[in-house]
């Protein structure tokens, strides 16, 4: 080259600002893989607790830092040849490069190792995706009213806007030998919870995952990747915990106004744990005295009263029976209330969470809000009562005012008193047992 | 096809002898003024309509894109209602991709097709203007929802089913965008079918198709997946509007309908549409960095056969949107096998690039910084589409912002970068004076760096878990810092652009006082740059007889007995200079725009009142009865008409002069 020294200015110059642009795809991907290592986020998918997580995120590392030498491979290049053979003008530069216009033995080459290497992550991706998609033939000794039963850990997961449903059949047998029908009408099940679900650790657990509406897809990230529910099938997945704690989830798949607050946590379990849970889940909500006087009187002349006007839990379970009962199940109750047998923990709508032990949950309204106060462990009653006021002002829905032939998406407003709210707030405090400080405190939503 | 392409068409002066079948269906004259742009048939004027709509919905979903990154920047968010807020990311979507990225796709093969190839105009000029006039229409008609249908739709892009149907969103919004995009569906098959006659056809002599640019030939390619994938949204649009005006129930599951159907449907569109997008820009970069590297583009045939094979495997991989959605297994191995596939022919044409750099000398003009950032990102956005191709990887990334991060590498590092690419390119050829070098590399960083700013972090996001499309997220999960940073990025990204728009006054005001910029300001490579800048009218003054690749550099420039590139023509002689007169061009005609004006009539007469559809119908039949009764010509034109008749009679639209 004629004029090596300008050559160099102009050389030095372009560093200043091509400089960044590799600079720009390193820093990604340091940040990357800071990602990877530093997050504490209870959504990480980075962190895989489960055995099927940990597969993944097997296949997945190799190729994200395969991903990241080419990036840097590639970004090098350019970052090279802009050093290299950056001219600041053509004028008065009568000199062409070597005219090269191509090489095939060259090109095929690197048509060939990217096909090649694409090929082995092809193999391990196959071995990974028939892993992940099979299932154990496992099965569990639990107590289910005194009998003993062999139950193959099988949930069915079902989406609606919004939030999450889980039913336990206990005894198997709807799920292997009856089709399930209609997610919206679904055979009553041996337990049903909404927004949480506990299953027991260290054994593979199957979700049949279907929806009642609009497609959701269930996705707890440190037990397993995201699977949808989609409205009209059942599709199968599975999730395993190495130890016991609760995993946040949330729904993946938009399905509408409030998908940013359809939220679910899975408790993983000991065994014990598990069956005590069982135990007090098959069990009907039980009242204190007062309250029973009032059930009994209704079982006796289809109508409570309402004596004690001292007593918020009675007067809110006045008002919950004549405004909540018609969507919201709960057991020992409902049945007087609509004068059906009371057949197994189901919803009566079929689109409103069970609540029979509401208060053993820890999260409400579609696992958005803390039940119990991360710091005393008191009751939530602020977010309860905004919750119980107006739905749609905390979680957006389409519940009141609908035009013809709209149909209600989610708990509409009652136009309750603050009296009356804070009477059913009383009443639903009762539907326990109230869950342990330790269980309280590892499902902090925030 | 009747073309004709004598060398020169001047004026023979002979007498009309073509009738008026009726007063009012003479052709408009050309002329100056807005009558001239509504009646225009030039493919240039088009192709400038069509950038200049395409950059206003670039800033109106921009403005969108601000509004969702203002919402998330911290948690919380209420900027935003729910409802507003999934109105507002299902339009930016839907704008960004039909209203902004494909139509600046088609100013580029509108204006620099015929150019390329050596042709006059389009193969048919009146569908040319029909395209354009269609495709605006149903701009208008999808975004007039936000004033008359209750708000934008709210489905989200890609819709899906049963969400999109009425039970679940009731308002207008899903209708607009089934008819919307319907009628701008109309305006891409039309074009498709207009160019890719054009290419196969109005090819200058001696340009066979191995001697076309790569631009040209990666629009072809482009052309050739809109005309097979738009019928297929058409199909399920089509659908979705019955399901929602007429109860129809294709998709409703509570009626036997099936959603994975839509859901189909969508991606089999949906996917090719990602090349319909990046294809053209592929073939932007492809012309500016052999200019600014001084060499052939390395591997033609290499690149040209990656393009189509990027068009057929496109084809084969839809299903990779639907890993979890529950279709088989074995479904979702052969797609995720054939999406790791399609890395290997854009991997060539990355190293492709480097290696016609390699060895060359680089100037880094605005163009050229673009081109270089393109096929940075472009790596970037190609290696996560390689981590969420293994299907079981993906599971823990579909429907979070890794995807959100990936695809905006892939649109807008690879796509938008790269036709910026070309703005700064070809702008002395459209307008005729260069855009602002220093402004041009001050949008360039500032876009990069509010690119990367706002991109980048939404791969930490989508892999910390945060899911797409959520209008608030809860303090706590780890997702505030780097929402913080990507809003600070888009607003970055908003001054990149303001920064343009100054660009574009500042070089339009400051023009007068600087040098012409010639007819080849890059010391470029193909055909457009031997005519003027801007370009006449009639494009060139003789059709040039093509001898190879590369045919206008290669008339500049040849070699000596050592195989060194010596000069053998300056620019001033090899080039032409416009002066031809008389040359015969298509006559101008309002009925394509006639025409497009009845089709949102009709849509809105589907959605509000079916007696409007008479009225739309009428004005669409009305304007095909007289587009096919207006005389070939205008009678009273200053030049000849005998010069085509020979072969175009009965075929009007299909002779240059037939229009």
């Amino acid at each position: 080259m004629p004029n090596t020294l300008t050559e160099t200015t102009t050389v030095s110059d372009m560093f200043k600002i091509r400089g960044r642009l590799p600079g720009v795809g390193l820093l990604l991907l340091f940040g990357l893989l800071a990602a990877g290592c530093a997050s504490d986020a209870e959504l990480d998918t980075l962190d895989p607790q489960s055995e099927v997580a940990e597969t993944i995120w097997n296949l997945a590392f190799p190729v994200f830092i395969l991903a990241g030498v080419v990036l840097v491979l590639i970004c090098g290049a350019v970052l090279y040849l802009a050093l290299k053979h950056g001219v600041r003008t053509y004028e008065g530069d009568d000199e062409f490069p070597e005219q090269i216009s191509h090489n095939n033995s060259l090109e095929i080459a690197w048509t060939i190792v990217p096909a090649l290497i694409m090929a082995a992550i092809g193999v391990f991706t196959i071995i990974t995706h028939i892993d992940i998609n099979g299932t154990d033939d496992n099965s569990i000794t639990i107590d289910v009213a005194g009998e003993s039963v062999e139950w193959e850990p099988t949930i069915v997961v079902v989406g609606q806007q919004w939030w999450w449903e889980y039913r336990y059949y206990l005894d198997g047998s709807q799920i292997e030998t009856a089709d399930l029908g209609d997610p919206r009408d679904l055979p009553p099940a041996d337990i049903v919870t909404s927004g949480q679900f506990a299953f027991p650790t260290g054994t593979e657990v199957e979700l049949i995952i279907t929806s009642r509406d609009v497609i959701h897809s269930h996705k707890i990230p440190a037990l397993n990747g995201t699977r949808d529910a989609v409205p009209g099938r059942y599709t199968p997945w599975k999730i395993e915990a190495n130890g016991p704690g609760v995993y946040f989830g949330q729904c993946s798949e938009f399905c509408g106004l409030s998908h940013s607050r359809m939220r679910m946590q899975a408790v993983a379990m000991t065994d014990d744990d598990f069956q005590a849970w069982i135990d007090m889940q098959m069990s009907d909500a039980t009242f204190d005295e007062s309250l029973q006087g009032y059930v009994d009187a209704y079982r006796e002349t289809g109508v409570g009263s309402v004596d004690d006007v001292e007593n918020d839990a009675l007067r809110g379970l006045d008002v919950f029976t004549t405004q909540c009962a018609s969507c919201h199940l709960v057991g020992g109750l409902n049945d007087l209330v609509n004068g059906e047998t009371y057949d197994g923990a189901d919803t009566l709508a079929g689109s409103a969470p069970n609540l029979t032990h509401l208060a053993n949950n820890t999260t409400f309204a579609g696992g958005l809000f803390n039940l119990y106060n991360n710091e005393d462990g008191s009751l939530n009653r602020d977010d309860l009562a905004a919750w119980i006021r107006d739905p749609n002002a905390v979680k957006a829905n389409r519940a009141n005012d609908l035009p013809d032939g709209v149909l209600p998406r989610g708990m509409p407003a009652h136009n309750l008193s603050e009296r009356q709210i804070n009477d059913v707030i009383a009443f639903l405090e009762t539907l326990g047992p109230r869950p342990t400080d330790e269980r309280i405190a590892a499902t902090e939503v925030e | 096809m009747a073309i004709t392409e004598e060398p020169l068409a001047l004026a023979s002066g002979g007498a009309s002898n073509v009738e008026r079948p009726l007063g009012a269906l003479t052709r408009p004259k050309g002329g100056n003024g807005w009558r001239d742009w509504l009646s225009t048939v030039d493919h240039k004027k088009i192709g400038i309509m069509y950038g200049v709509a395409a950059m206003f919905f670039f800033v109106v979903g921009g403005v969108e894109a601000l509004l969702i990154r203002v919402q998330l920047a911290a948690p919380e968010g209420q900027v935003l209602s729910a409802e507003v807020y999934n109105q507002v990311f299902t339009m930016h979507g839907v704008t960004m991709v039909f209203l902004f990225i494909m139509p600046l796709a088609a100013a580029f093969a509108n204006y620099l097709i015929p150019l390329q190839i050596g042709a006059r105009d389009v193969a048919f000029p009146r569908l040319n203007a029909l395209s354009f006039w269609v495709w605006i229409s149903g701009a208008v008609f999808l975004n007039s929802s936000w004033i008359v249908g209750g708000g934008g739709a709210d489905c989200g892009w890609f819709c899906y089913s049963p969400n999109s149907g009425l039970a679940f969103s009731p308002s207008h919004g899903v209708d607009f965008y089934a008819l919307g995009l319907q009628i701008a569906g109309i305006a891409s098959l039309v074009s498709a079918i207009n160019l890719i006659v054009t290419v196969l056809n109005m090819r200058a002599p001696g340009m066979s198709l191995f001697r076309m640019p790569v631009l040209t030939w990666m629009l072809l390619v482009t052309q050739f997946l809109l005309l097979f994938a738009i019928p297929v949204i058409t199909v399920a649009l089509f659908l979705l509007m019955f399901d929602r005006l007429f109860d129809a129930q294709f998709f409703n599951p509570e009626t036997g309908g099936d959603p994975l159907l839509w859901q189909h449907l969508f991606w089999i569109f949906g996917h090719p549409e990602v090349y319909i997008i990046i294809l053209p820009a592929f073939g932007v970069i492809s012309e500016i960095i052999p200019t600014f590297s001084r060499k052939p583009l390395f591997g033609y045939s290499f690149m040209v056969f990656s393009g189509i094979a990027i068009g057929f495997m496109g084809w084969g991989v839809w299903a990779h949107h639907m890993f979890v959605s529950g279709i088989g297994p074995f479904s979702v191995a052969a797609f995720s096998l054939s999406t790791m596939f399609i890395a290997v022919p854009t991997g060539v044409k990355i190293l492709n690039w480097l290696a016609t750099m390699w060895g060359g000398k680089l100037r880094f003009t605005t163009a050229m910084l673009f081109s270089v950032g393109t096929v940075a990102m472009f790596t970037i956005g190609g290696l996560s589409g390689v981590t969420h191709s293994l299907a079981p990887a993906d599971t823990q990334q579909t429907d979070t912002y890794y995807i959100v991060a990936h695809f905006h590498y892939v649109i807008f590092g690879g796509g938008v970068l790269g036709l910026m690419g070309g703005l700064y390119f070809w702008w002395p050829k459209v307008f005729g004076h260069m855009l602002n070098e220093t402004l041009g590399k001050v949008h360039f960083w500032v876009m990069l760096i509010g690119f990367n700013l706002t991109f980048g972090p939404m791969h930490i996001l989508g892999l910390q878990g945060m899911s797409r499309r959520i209008d608030t997220y809860s303090p706590g999960f780890g997702f505030e810092f780097w929402n913080m940073v990507a809003t600070i990025g888009s607003f970055t990204i908003a001054l990149s652009v303001l920064v343009f728009f100054f660009n574009v006054w500042k070089s339009r005001r400051d023009a007068p006082n600087l040098p012409a910029p010639g007819p080849d300001p890059w010391d470029a490579r193909s055909l457009e740059w031997m005519i003027p800048s801007p370009t006449p009218e009639h494009n060139f003054d003789t059709v040039p007889t093509v001898e190879g690749l590369d045919e206008w550099w290669h008339r500049k420039y040849g070699y000596d007995e050592d195989k060194r590139v010596v000069r053998i023509a300056t620019i001033e002689e090899a080039a032409q200079d416009g002066s031809a007169q008389g040359v015969h061009l298509p006559a101008p005609s309002f009925w394509p725009l006639v025409l497009a004006l009845g089709l949102p009539i009709i849509g809105y007469g589907l959605i509000f009142n079916l007696w409007l559809c008479v009225v739309g119908g009428a004005l669409a039949g009305l304007a095909v009865y007289s587009w096919a009764l207006e005389p070939v010509d205008d009678p009273d034109a200053d030049h000849g008409h005998d010069d085509h008749h020979d072969d175009s009679d009965g075929d009007g639209d299909g002779a240059e002069g037939g229009e």
